[in-house]
């Protein structure tokens, strides 16, 4: 059965919700689910924007087939060639064999790559070229590595609508309610738009800044992206979001505290601190015990916020595994303009803190790593209170700065 | 070809030698004896419009030839070394670069008075870490509005501090090595811009040589020198000229010592004849004047293709190296020949024997001249280390602040030292006691081996009071002298100090003494060698006598009162470098998002590290992707 929704004037909603998928391109959880955003125009000629995943093909292909109810598809335009959007061309190309697919020359190579049957019915596109559809124009804007190379999105100058392909997406899934005055955006979608965000384009801010540059100079009325909900108001708070992400500042002040605790002592030092910030006043602490959180939260939250405190025991003379590897993903994200302090652990040999002052300061860009650290033997003694008040006045003192 | 000099170069070298003989020869003795700069001299020589032999008459030189300039250097350097290198340094040095890369402002203001004498010109390139190798500069010149904030050191610049105009080299874009150092005119008089040490030199002592200290002097804008980035091309450019200069110094010695040593040989009578006459010093003679000719020859011919706008870099390395390892050999001889009285104070052989010796040493020493000819006969050596550029080392016990008192007396830079201690949040109203264990101590007043005899650790100890510290020692201070238990010594082997204020007296600051204090919240340095790798590690220092600072510190932190116990300790505050986005851009692949880092360059491509991206060849490719450069876009800071 169909289940589709209209958009505006000759436009209509008619991709899919994935509430079975587990882990989002096989690594980010999704307990609120995903939906796969494709949508349809009616004008002179039809035009599909997008397609969805293979596991919403069957829904997707009875919503197409409801809203064009008997006509032909004449142009499919292809913003962006990753499988969750891009795996039902060929379904499309089955069932409407004289479609055209508008793209960009990198999209048809992915195309051909991925094996679909696409010669004969290609149209490719570059910046700037418009197509008339009837009463709608569309202008094509190229939009490379948001979050891939052949990216681009598409412009209705006509009724001010932007399909702006994965950009402006976000996890979780519609459940019936489409725009995102129908819900409340900024406190049930914020987190997981930017844990989209963050995890998925998060590493290529310059050109998600190219990107921002190139639509500040149009009117855009509605965004119309390919996960989660389409923009109808307030454009300028998800906006001020993105600019934000992309130049790597932080949301607000505040601290993250990140800890890796094997038998709770660490822990423990890292509760203290906590306690030790919020009796001085900042209260907007977070703390995750990063074992049992998944790196995409942690790194969601460490673009959220301003400070970070890397609390971790020495293993095996390095980095606790599940601490590096978030390390890791930190950088390969792209993230900077942090500041960070260290609380180190270690029984014998403790290393973690000068490795990850190390790795902050050699391998990652702009960040402030705080002088003062707390290194405890083994666990908390009575004495490295003094030093947890040291590091969380130094803390607040580095927030007057900024 | 007929290999001689002009009548109008030979009338020009007898008037130089008439005014080397009457105006600096009878000074030679006491210059050299009081390292006196001959400043009335040099005056004289600039008002006889030889200051600028080499410049057009338009810009106030004496449009003459640069073999011209060669003999006004040899003529002078005959008679005094350092006076010779006064001139070489000012002629090619300080006023060449401008000459050459100067905009007609910058000649109109700087060049002018240089040629015409009424300024002294110099030239600041080497730095402690930046000899041979400019890569290594370590002053930067930061862009902030209208004006370049210039800072770091340079250290054995002759001229200085008697020079007005100096053309300086720092670093604009940091990390990428020499194309990211950038060439300035600094004045002498500008705020922040002083002398340090004046070198007690072996020779040329006439000449002045000093440090050039930099802290946040402005330097207008307009005060660049070519294109930022430009500075190494203009510094070796300027260096591939100077070497006829050092040249025609070394000529000069050599002649003036083969002069001296002919004229004494055939005085000088020994087994019944003059000495000239016995072959052993006619075949001595015979060799010193055929290395002169094949020398002189070597430097005019250097000259002369540098007047007729051919490439002479490696003909002027040739020349001096060549000139100067025989003047070497020459005053050697020369010396020999005058035998025990040669080796008297006074004698101008034993001066031109003292002052020869530079000329293998400054303005590229000779193992770097035979570089440079190696690099036009072979061509460039491959690089050995390709890829990562070298990471520098910080100081042992990491960033400091290294603030050195200088301004004032004894008792202003104590001052100073203490308001800034106390700015940093030092009470000394509290104390510890003095026998506290170092490791438990929060501040330790330690003393090395400059604090001389015992007697003189009473005023450590009346420090320690003062300060609220313990008192700790160096290694040999406990170990060797004894004037502490060995428990008291702090280094890698002994007491590690782990608390916040660390006064070091009379201590160097070996190696495994600074690793004992690395985690020291302050570290105060007072010595009195300003090169004592201590001030390297220090937050404040202050050079100087112990015997006079350590009174004068004692009493400034002496209010009056028996100190309170001190609090238990609370670890103070590190200093913390800024930490600054790179001076330079980096761009990204909108093919596939790779990132291109200057700094690293790209190995698979042949692009050196240091390769700003503008640099890039056209036919450049993503190393990831094989997009093409244009599919880059910069990364905004």
């Amino acid at each position: 059965m169909y289940c589709v929704r209209k958009v505006t004037e000759d436009l209509y909603w008619v991709g899919a919700n994935d509430r079975r998928l587990t882990l989002f391109e096989n690594i980010h959880p999704i307990p609120r689910g995903v939906s796969y955003n494709s949508y349809l125009l009616l004008d002179k000629k039809t035009v599909l924007f997008d397609t969805v995943d293979w596991s919403a093909g069957r829904q997707f292909i009875e919503n197409v087939e409801a809203v064009l109810a008997g006509r032909k598809l004449d142009y499919l335009v292809i913003n962006h060639m990753e499988p969750d959007h891009g795996a039902s061309i060929e379904e499309i190309i089955l069932r409407y064999p004289e479609v055209k697919i508008i793209s960009t020359e990198k999209a048809f190579l992915f195309m051909r790559q991925f094996g679909f049957s696409i010669d004969g019915r290609i149209e490719e596109v570059k910046e700037g070229d418009t197509r008339c559809f009837g009463k709608h124009t569309v202008t094509f804007v190229a939009a490379p590595m948001v979050h891939w190379p052949e990216a681009m999105v598409t412009f209705d100058t006509t009724n001010g609508v932007l399909f702006a392909a994965d950009a402006f997406g976000s996890f979780g899934s519609l459940d019936g309610k489409l725009f995102n005055d129908e819900v409340n955006f900024d406190r049930d979608w914020i987190d997981d738009a930017r844990r989209y965000y963050t995890n998925i384009v998060g590493k290529y801010g310059p050109q998600v800044q190219a990107l921002l540059k190139k639509a500040g100079g149009i009117d855009i009325k509605m965004i119309c992206p390919l996960h989660g909900p389409v923009w109808r108001t307030d454009l300028g708070y998800f906006l001020d979001k993105y600019d934000k992400w992309s130049r790597y500042e932080p949301e607000e002040t505040g601290v993250m505290i990140a800890y890796a605790s094997m038998y709770g002592n660490t822990e423990a030092a890292a509760n203290s601190l906590a306690t030790a910030l919020v009796e001085r006043g900042m209260t907007n602490v977070v703390m995750y015990d990063v074992s049992k959180t998944h790196v995409s939260q942690l790194i969601s939250e460490t673009f959220r916020l301003s400070h970070i405190v890397l609390a971790s025991v020495t293993y095996n003379l390095g980095i606790y595994p599940v601490m590096h590897n978030y390390l890791m993903d930190m950088k390969a994200l792209n993230l900077q303009k942090r500041t960070v302090a260290i609380i180190e652990n270690g029984s014998w040999a403790c290393k973690s803190g000068s490795l990850m002052r190390d790795f902050l300061e050699n391998n990652m860009k702009q960040m402030t790593v705080l002088d003062e650290k707390v290194t405890l033997s083994s666990a908390m003694r009575e004495d490295n209170l003094d030093e947890i008040g040291a590091l969380a006045d130094s803390i607040i003192e580095s927030m007057k700065n900024k | 070809m007929f290999f001689k000099t002009t009548e109008q170069q030979e009338a020009l070298r007898a008037r130089i030698r008439e005014f080397a003989e009457t105006e600096v020869k009878p000074l030679t003795f006491l210059m050299d004896k009081e390292n006196m700069f001959p400043t009335e001299p040099i005056k004289k020589f600039g008002e006889m419009g030889l200051m600028g032999i080499p410049y057009p008459e338009e810009y106030g030189g004496a449009g003459l030839d640069i073999l011209s300039y060669a003999i006004a250097v040899e003529e002078l350097a005959r008679v005094d070394g350092g006076t010779g290198v006064i001139l070489s340094a000012h002629v090619s040095l300080g006023s060449w670069p401008i000459f050459a890369y100067g905009t007609e402002e910058q000649k109109q203001k700087y060049l002018v008075p240089l040629a015409k004498g009424e300024k002294i010109g110099a030239f600041g390139l080497t730095e402690p870490n930046a000899g041979s190798d400019a890569g290594g500069t370590e002053t930067t010149a930061v862009l902030e509005g209208d004006h370049y904030i210039l800072n770091g050191e340079k250290i054995f610049i002759t001229n200085a501090d008697k020079a007005d105009t100096y053309v300086i080299f720092a670093v604009t874009t940091p990390d990428i090595g020499v194309r990211g150092i950038s060439a300035f005119i600094v004045e002498k008089g500008w705020e922040g811009f002083t002398f340090g040490d004046h070198y007690d030199k072996m020779g040329i002592r006439s000449s002045s040589t000093a440090q050039l200290l930099f802290n946040n002097v402005k330097v207008p804008k307009e005060n660049l020198l070519g294109k930022e980035g430009e500075g190494f091309k203009i510094a070796m450019s300027t260096l591939d000229g100077g070497r006829i200069g050092i040249a025609a110094q070394a000529l000069g010695i050599a002649q003036g010592a083969y002069e001296h040593a002919l004229e004494y040989a055939k005085e000088r009578e020994q087994f019944g004849k003059p000495i000239a006459q016995q072959q052993i010093i006619s075949f001595k003679l015979a060799d010193m004047a055929t290395k002169l000719r094949a020398a002189r020859f070597l430097v005019y011919s250097a000259a002369e293709l540098k007047e007729h706008h051919e490439p002479y870099g490696m003909e002027s390395a040739m020349a001096k190296q060549y000139a100067s390892d025989v003047c070497l050999e020459i005053v050697n001889d020369a010396l020999q020949i005058f035998g025990g009285n040669g080796y008297l104070k006074g004698m101008e052989v034993e001066r031109a024997y003292r002052d020869a010796k530079i000329c293998t040493i400054y303005e590229g020493t000779n193992e770097i001249q035979r570089v440079v000819i190696a690099s036009h006969i072979i061509g460039k050596m491959p690089k050995t280390e390709s890829g990562t550029p070298v990471r520098k080392r910080g100081p042992v016990t990491g960033a400091r602040k290294k603030m050195i008192f200088k301004d004032g007396t004894a008792q202003d830079q104590v001052n100073a030292l203490v308001e800034a201690l106390k700015g940093d949040g030092y009470d000394f109203t509290v104390g510890i006691d003095i026998d506290t264990p170092i490791t438990k101590a929060e501040r330790v007043v330690s003393a090395g081996k400059g604090i001389g005899e015992e007697k003189n650790m009473e005023l450590i100890r009346a420090l320690a009071v003062q300060a609220g510290a313990a008192v700790g020692s160096s290694r040999p201070v406990a170990e060797t002298l004894k004037y502490v238990p060995l428990n008291r010594y702090v280094g890698m082997s002994g007491q590690k100090f782990n608390g916040n204020l660390y006064i070091a007296c009379g201590i160097s600051g070996a190696g495994q003494h600074l690793k004992g204090i690395k985690d020291a919240a302050t570290i105060v340095a007072i010595n009195n060698n300003p090169n004592a790798p201590i001030f390297k590690n220090a937050d404040y220092g202050i050079v100087g006598d112990l015997m006079e600072i350590l009174p004068l510190l004692t009493a400034a932190l002496d209010n009056g009162e028996p100190k309170q116990p001190a609090p238990p300790m609370k670890k103070m505050k590190r200093f913390v470098p800024k930490k600054a986005a790179p001076s330079y851009k980096t761009y990204v692949c909108n093919g596939c998002g790779y990132e291109y880092d200057p700094a690293v360059g790209d190995e698979e491509g042949d692009i050196r590290p240091g390769t700003l991206f503008k640099d890039l060849p056209e036919e450049w490719i993503c190393p990831d992707c094989g997009e093409e450069k244009d599919m880059f876009i910069e990364v905004e800071a």
